[in-house]
């Protein structure tokens, strides 16, 4: 008997009893198409992850906290209770970063630059001779260093220039009304940054009294993508001038650094963020951040692959079921078959092909159906939720995991069809064609 | 002279153990020509269908031998067994075996299929063995539309489409009203005739045992009676002869407890020359 004698065959046995046989094939099914999605997950967060640290590069780019502040913050969410101790309290209430910090961060060989950065805000933006008025709810620093920006437009601003220089969103552009084809001509443009003096506000009526207008130039504008969720962001001169006129009046003190940010050698990114833990300065480098995320992503799909598993392993006794019945039915077939000359060997095959079969068309389903309804969601989360992010494929189907996981599926079946297959391949031929 | 195609030495099968043993076979010595046309008669629970059974190689005797084409078959593996079986063997049963759901020619494909021979050929083959019993109209028809009679012949096409040297046909007609009956019987008999095949029957039915040209009769797991008995006492003699010569050189030690061929002698068997 020829191996496609024995697939047709095994094929054809499946469909004599239909019903049965879809109702096992959905069984697999299910668990097929669990573990499918959650692997497109997968690979669709992953891909969307790699696509934005390439796009950002930022290898050697650090943002850096005071360890206290991070402890703090940390603290919020402990339900511990803790006695009050001043000294403790005396140490931790700094969370801003100490200039003796500063200059000892500097010292670190590799590290290329350190900005610490004041808090500085902006009210709204306001290209220069026009009306229209945006308002600025978050603005960033473009760091020093090879951080990539994912421009649509422009360039990125330079933080190692002395003029002021903005890199928009692209909702922000688009908000100024320069679309599309116009979006270049807005590169070049005077915006306005109107920037508050936070005690003066306090003492005046009118609340633009205590705005100052600070006149940037517009470099670039920005992608959206999740490093753009942030806002625009300027330079590091602009970022000053700003951080001085919000703490016009402010004691010195009170306006130091929460954060800062360092440009340094990625080889060294290790020992770097070491010996800032030694100054009591935590550094965060984007892969911790986008790590994390994906930490989260990983524990989800890997819950969501275990119920697909647990879907597997009852549908391979599912299987078990279907083909001991299936060669309960066919005693007196199989006995005919080993009278007419086919061994053992062969009779255990046809129902250890049938069993593979029966994976391998659950897989399959599950390939079909994951695909139609991974591009519907991808479609769908385009439209609303993912759609300032159309880089973003949330479910990315690859070719060889598709491939793997039928190949495990038709093991895991080939496994359940063991012991019906054995006990086809042991009956005996008389017995099985003695007639009641 | 006649070709020897089967030869039968002291053949015991026992079924169950200890307190449910039963001895369905008790010494059985007979040869089969090639060509000779067989009917194995015997009440229900004489052991005819169990001495088919060996002889079609579907079981393994508990004593004795059966010496096919000669080759020892007692000295062969399953695998062989199959093989030949495959090849050599083709059944016709009461019940006729057939695959409802499957159409006629798959059906009569199914000896080939399993032989492994190419899709082209075991259709020709199998188109043949229909036109040989009169049903090559029939080939794309599923079994179960056919009729009683039609039937075995489909299974008769199926016993002959790998040409074997032997068919064993148990109670072919047992299913069938006389009519139908005789056209299978027919069908048989020409086969036998015309292609030299080897006959054997198993049957209770003694005008269809009375067609065949030799009929033995078995009764209490041993030949009662049958027209070449006298081969039968010369196989009997030979084991005996044997028996003696494994005494002479102080090998009794090694054989079973009850003596291997201790049941091989003459006066065990009933001789009834007549029917």
């Amino acid at each position: 008997m020829k191996a496609l004698d024995i697939i047709k065959e095994a094929n054809q046995s499946l469909l004599r009893n239909k019903l049965r046989s879809f109702l096992t094939i959905l069984a697999i099914f299910i668990g097929s198409f669990v573990i499918i999605i959650s692997t497109g997950i997968n690979a669709g967060v992953n891909d969307f992850i790699d696509k934005q640290m390439n796009s950002v590069g930022g290898e050697g780019y650090l943002e850096i906290m005071n360890t206290n502040a991070t402890q703090q913050a940390a603290a919020m969410f402990s339900s511990e209770v803790q006695e009050y101790s001043e000294e403790e309290e005396e140490q931790n209430t700094d969370i801003f970063i100490t200039e003796e910090q500063i200059e000892k961060a500097k010292k670190i060989d590799g590290v290329k630059s350190f900005d610490a950065l004041p808090s500085a805000k902006a009210e709204y933006l306001q290209l220069v001779g026009k009306d229209k008025k945006i308002k600025v709810t978050n603005i960033n620093l473009v760091p020093r260093g090879n951080l990539n920006m994912d421009l649509v437009a422009g360039r990125k601003a330079d933080s190692d220039s002395d003029n002021y220089e903005i890199i928009l969103t692209q909702e922000i552009a688009e908000a100024f009304g320069y679309k599309g084809d116009s979006l270049d001509d807005i590169l070049g443009k005077k915006i306005y940054l109107a920037v508050p003096g936070t005690i003066k506000c306090y003492t005046v009526q009118k609340h633009s009294d205590c705005q100052t207008k600070v006149e940037a130039e517009i470099v670039g504008v920005q992608a959206p993508g999740i490093l753009a969720m942030t806002g625009s962001r300027v330079n590091v001169a602009l970022w000053n001038k700003m951080s001085e006129i919000n703490n016009e009046g402010v004691p010195k003190e009170n306006t130091l650094a929460v954060q800062a940010t360092a440009d340094v050698d990625p080889d060294k990114i290790d020992d770097i963020k070491k010996e800032m833990e030694d100054i009591g300065l935590t550094a965060m480098s984007l892969e911790d951040e986008i790590g994390s995320i994906k930490t989260f992503f990983d524990a989800m799909l890997t819950v969501l692959k275990i119920f697909g598993g647990i879907a597997l392993v009852a549908a391979s006794i599912g299987i078990i079921n279907t083909l001991l019945m299936s060669v309960q039915e066919r005693t007196r077939e199989i006995g005919l078959d080993k009278a007419l000359g086919m061994s053992n060997g062969r009779v255990f095959m046809n129902f250890a092909t049938e069993a593979i079969f029966l994976g391998f068309w659950g897989s399959l389903f599950g390939i079909i159906v994951s695909f139609l309804i991974g591009k519907g969601v991808n479609f769908i989360t385009h439209e609303t939720i993912l759609s300032s992010l159309p880089s973003f494929q949330l479910i990315i189907f690859r070719p060889l995991d598709l491939v793997g996981i039928t190949v495990v599926i038709m093991l895991i079946a080939l496994l359940a069809g063991v012991l019906p297959a054995r006990k086809a391949s042991k009956k005996d031929p008389i017995d099985s064609l003695r007639y009641e | 002279m006649p070709e020897n195609l089967l030869t039968v030495r002291g053949l015991h099968k026992v079924y169950g153990k200890r307190d449910s043993k039963f001895e369905a076979l008790r010494g059985i010595n007979l040869k089969i020509n090639r060509g000779e046309s067989v009917a194995i008669v015997g009440k229900s629970g004489s052991g005819k269908s169990t001495l088919m059974h060996l002889l079609a190689l579907l079981d393994r005797p508990t004593k004795g031998e059966i010496i096919l084409d000669g080759t020892n078959t007692s000295k062969l593996k399953q695998r062989d067994l199959n093989k030949l079986r495959n090849k050599e063997f083709g059944f016709v049963f009461q019940q006729f075996f057939m695959n409802a759901n499957d159409t006629v020619l798959n059906n009569v494909i199914l000896p080939l299929k399993i032989a492994g021979i190419g899709a082209k050929e075991r259709r020709r083959r199998a188109m043949h063995a229909l036109t040989i019993v009169g049903l090559e109209s029939k080939a794309k028809n599923k079994a179960s539309d056919l009729s009683g009679g039609q039937k075995q012949r489909v299974c008769i096409a199926r016993a002959i489409v790998n040409d074997p040297a032997v068919i064993f046909a148990d109670e072919p007609t047992g299913n069938l009203d006389s009519s139908t009956g005789a056209k299978v019987e027919e069908t048989l008999f020409s086969l036998n005739r015309d292609k030299d095949i080897t006959l054997i029957i198993v049957t209770h039915d003694e005008e269809l045992a009375e067609k065949c040209n030799r009929q033995i009769r078995i009764s209490d797991g041993r030949i009662e009676s049958d027209e070449d008995l006298a081969t039968e006492r010369e196989i009997e003699a030979e084991i005996a002869a044997e028996n003696e010569e494994l005494r002479k050189n102080h090998k009794t030690g090694d054989m079973d407890a009850d003596g291997l061929r201790d049941d091989a002698t003459v006066s065990h068997v009933k001789v009834k020359e007549d029917k």
